[in-house]
């Protein structure tokens, strides 16, 4: 499949909008919560994203800001005429209120980390997913830190 | 355990022998009345018990550890085995230390592997709370005599992460340590003058001693 052939299969999608070209391979878009899983699956077994690169969590107050980077490595995607691997640039916009989204991590194995990690420092709870603990934070530890309003006391223990 | 380790527990304190403990009678009575089945530390206090009362009625105790302890101090002195065990940026300065420019060996500096083989362990880099637990067991596992250097600014007061989320204010705020070296990170150079002040403070204090008496 071709880069320009993507594209305008993407913009036909419902719930994509402000499709952009960042780099020569990579397209930006901005995805609508409710359609995100039937949305990925379609971008993983039609579209040859085989491969989730990064999954990250913005606060951009008053709401978060979820950032999925999927690529393609096998080839399938041509870019004109180069060589270069493809990839999108998702962004799904989340109500600070109920920062909850379907999982990935049955598409993509290593999107559970990923999940993992946004949960524990910022508070996105990812529905589905199949083991949603902490990952950096020790157990216990109250309260996602890089939140914007997160406030922060000192731990002492006496020895 | 305690993190003050077997002196600071008044309990394991009489069971290695202080002066409080009443001799005469552990001589009468036995270690702990059980002569059939002793424990390897029972064992270990009934012989320590033994031979300190048998040195001390012949007067030879004093004799003894006048004559031992300077030995022992410069043994203790001059190889003081640090724990191979490195954090952040200062663990990189602890290995150009040891590498042939700063040879950090010639001070009798081995680094060793295992805590039950050490004497000193060196803290070098921010202390998070998940390493806390680690930390303070591998401090439990040392064999006493010990030793703590807190090494760069991070290990002394949290450093540029003193006001983190998960990053602990200090190593002294859950172990005791003998030595501070600022620096970030920590000059190799600096590192020896540590350790050269480490020498010092065993050579003050004269831990080196005839049996595990204080």
């Amino acid at each position: 499949m071709n880069f320009k052939d993507l594209q305008k299969e993407l913009k036909a999608i419902k719930g994509v909008s402000n499709l952009s070209l960042i780099r020569q391979n990579v397209i930006k878009i901005d995805l609508e919560k409710s359609v995100s899983k039937a949305f990925f699956t379609k971008l993983k077994e039609d579209f040859y994203f085989e491969h989730c690169s990064l999954i990250t969590a913005v606060d951009n107050q008053p709401d978060f800001e979820l950032v999925y980077h999927l690529s393609c490595l096998s080839g399938e995607l041509t870019v004109d005429d180069t060589k270069m691997s493809a990839m999108i640039e998702v962004h799904i916009h989340l109500k600070r209120d109920s920062p909850s989204i379907d999982s990935v991590s049955d598409l993509w194995f290593g999107a559970n980390w990923h999940e993992r990690e946004a949960f524990d420092l910022m508070g996105i709870y990812f529905v589905g997913h199949p083991d949603l603990r902490r990952v950096l934070l020790p157990e216990g530890f109250a309260g996602h830190p890089l939140r914007k309003d997160y406030v922060y006391e000192i731990h002492e223990e006496e020895w | 355990m305690s993190a003050k380790g077997i002196r600071g527990n008044p309990e394991l304190r009489r069971g290695l022998g202080s002066k409080t403990t009443d001799r005469e009678k552990i001589m009468e009575d036995g270690p702990a009345g059980d002569w059939l089945a002793l424990r390897s530390d029972q064992l270990l206090n009934w012989i320590d018990d033994a031979v300190y009362n048998a040195a001390e009625a012949t007067g030879m105790r004093e004799v003894v550890d006048r004559v031992t302890r300077p030995i022992f101090n410069f043994a203790q002195r001059f190889s003081p085995h640090p724990l191979h065990f490195g954090i952040m940026c200062c663990a990189i300065e602890m290995g150009q230390a040891s590498a042939p420019d700063h040879d950090i060996d010639r001070l009798g500096l081995v680094y060793r592997s295992s805590p039950r083989q050490c004497d000193v362990l060196i803290v070098n880099g921010p202390v998070c709370e998940k390493l806390r637990p680690k930390l303070k067991t591998l401090y439990e596992q040392m064999p006493e005599p010990k030793w703590v250097i807190a090494m760069g600014e991070c290990a002394i007061s949290g450093g540029p992460y003193w006001d983190s989320y998960s990053v602990v204010a200090g190593a002294d705020t859950f172990m005791p340590v003998d030595v501070y070296i600022p620096g970030c990170p920590v000059r190799p150079e600096a590192l020896m003058h540590g350790f050269l002040t480490l020498q010092k403070k065993i050579r003050e204090k004269e831990p080196g001693m005839f049996l595990r008496r204080d």
